[in-house]
């Protein structure tokens, strides 16, 4: 604690013994680099992923995931040097998929986006302890984290429920089949409730039009472009599935009706909203550039009402990477 | 009993102190200046500035940073290179939140080591935000600027009047030398 190695948290330490453990049971080697992680752009090698995991308590069988969510990160197009900085408060959400979900007891029923027991917690505390010990992530330092995000202590680490989805899983949309991680931008999950709705099109729309609030990242006149990630519980998603079951068609709905009318926003901001294109000839600003922005998954309990929306920092792109066998 | 305890931090790289370069005489320089789509009192200041080094015979170019990631980061980066490329020295801002100042200090740092003059403009609150990325950038020693902070929510006018408040003294930190950078402030 004292040598800055932590969060506050209990740390287990990181003896020899331990990560040598750690490294022989996850099965890789420790002087392999995986990434350079910005902002100190340092090298993040298996034996430093190993070390922070066994102070954070992650199971050596999550090195493999541990390993391929670091690569995603550290891919350019998510920005992490932007992310580690800025005065928003995002952090990487890991979202898994493939038989490795139920292997690492990574949740995607109830709870699943924080307060089930298991090593979710440890994995993205693992995440994050490498983001501050490698990356060097520190808040005050680095970080101008206006307010932050209680994920930024244990991140987000949950998984798609595929067998409830009605659609192909998120990663092999995304060119991944089987075992991989996504990672995304979150600035941090919000619910979205509703006892009205009873078909796909009722609960299409409050689950786009709770996205579209002004002050989100997307229709920030700074951004360039952003997503946004809509996790459907999985009571809605049976529902929404039968009638739309090519998932375009849900990312084009969402899409559409996520956006605000222009004189929704103050005078003010029209010239810049205008100036980037992005008024549309019915006078609304959607929230996400094209349909495409808008990522969609399932996962959650079977208690119904319930959806989630994780809204992006904004040009931090999301990233898929497989999971090699540990 | 516990054996070795091992280290979770990374290795850091040599650190490079110096500031590089002066930027010396302005005249019949080229001087590139970053902008972004963030802060339009950038853009004011920096075009208050270009007044003056044009006027002591240095040739202008802006650049606007845009989005830094996906296929437009990938011509950002190759727009940004060619821009150095042709530029004699450069002044990159602006660290005024805490992600642009990442990417003020990154594109600073790419710019220093090529071996031009550089320096980087920030404001005050992102000041020592700004010195933390440079020195874990590797280059410590990099010159940095810092303009009062807030600075965005003030009308053009006064940023005007800021602007030429710093002039000598952004001169003076960009190691020019002319007489108007000698000169105290008034």
């Amino acid at each position: 604690m004292e040598a800055g190695w932590g969060d506050g948290l209990p740390l287990i330490p990181p003896t020899e013994e331990r990560v040598q453990d750690f490294l022989v049971k996850g099965g890789r080697y420790p002087d392999e680099l995986v990434a350079l992680l910005p902002p100190l752009d340092a090298e993040c090698t298996v034996e430093k992923i190993a070390i922070n995991a066994v102070m954070a308590g992650a199971p050596p069988e999550s090195l493999p995931l541990l390993c391929a969510a670091i690569e995603a990160m550290a891919d350019p197009k998510f920005d992490l040097a932007g992310l580690n900085a800025t005065t928003g408060s995002v952090v990487p959400a890991v979202i898994v998929n493939g038989p490795q979900r139920d292997r690492l007891r990574i949740p995607y029923g109830a709870g699943c986006l924080g307060g089930v027991a298991g090593p979710a917690p440890a994995i993205g505390r693992a995440i994050r302890l490498l983001m501050r010990n490698v990356g060097g992530q520190v808040v005050g330092l680095t970080s101008q984290s206006t307010f932050g995000t209680p994920g930024r202590v244990a991140g987000i680490v949950f998984a798609e429920w595929e067998e409830k989805s009605p659609w192909a899983p998120l990663a092999e949309r995304r060119g991944v089949a089987g075992d991989a991680v996504t990672v995304y931008g979150a600035m941090g999950t919000a619910n979205i409730c509703d006892v009205v709705a009873n078909d796909a099109m009722g609960f299409l729309e409050i689950i786009a039009k709770s996205m579209a609030y002004p002050g989100a990242n997307g229709f920030l006149t700074a951004s360039a472009f952003s997503e946004t990630l809509a996790v459907i519980g999985p009571v809605w998603a049976e529902v929404i599935g039968r009638e739309f079951p090519d998932i375009q068609d849900v990312q084009q709905i969402i899409w559409d009706k996520c956006a605000l009318p222009i004189d929704w926003f103050r005078p003010e901001y029209y010239e810049p909203i205008d100036k980037l294109g992005r008024i549309k000839p019915d006078g609304r600003v959607h929230l996400v550039p094209t349909p495409d922005d808008v990522i969609v998954m399932v996962a959650g309990g079977m208690g119904g009402l319930h959806s989630a929306m994780l809204h992006s920092w904004g040009t931090c792109l999301t990233t898929t990477r497989p999971v090699a066998a540990a | 009993m516990l054996g070795t305890v091992l280290d979770p931090t990374a290795n850091l790289a040599a650190d490079v102190t110096s500031a590089g370069p002066d930027a010396g005489a302005l005249a019949g320089k080229r001087i590139a200046i970053r902008i972004d789509m963030l802060w339009r009192s950038w853009d004011w200041v920096s075009e208050v500035w270009a007044e003056g080094l044009r006027a002591e015979g240095a040739t202008v170019t802006f650049w606007r940073s845009c989005g830094r990631t996906g296929e437009e980061g990938r011509v950002a980066a190759a727009e940004y290179a060619d821009l150095l490329a042709g530029s004699d020295m450069a002044i990159v801002g602006l660290g005024n939140c805490g992600s642009c100042t990442s990417w003020t200090i990154r594109d600073a740092l790419t710019a220093a080591s090529g071996g031009i003059p550089t320096i980087a403009v920030a404001t005050a609150h992102f000041e020592q935000l700004a010195r933390n990325l440079s020195k874990r950038g590797g280059r410590s020693g990099l010159r940095l600027h810092v303009l009062p902070y807030p600075l965005d929510i003030l009308p053009k006018e006064q940023v005007d009047d800021i602007a030429r408040d710093h002039y000598r003294s952004f001169l003076r930190n960009f190691g020019v030398r002319s007489g108007l950078a000698q000169q105290s402030a008034a």
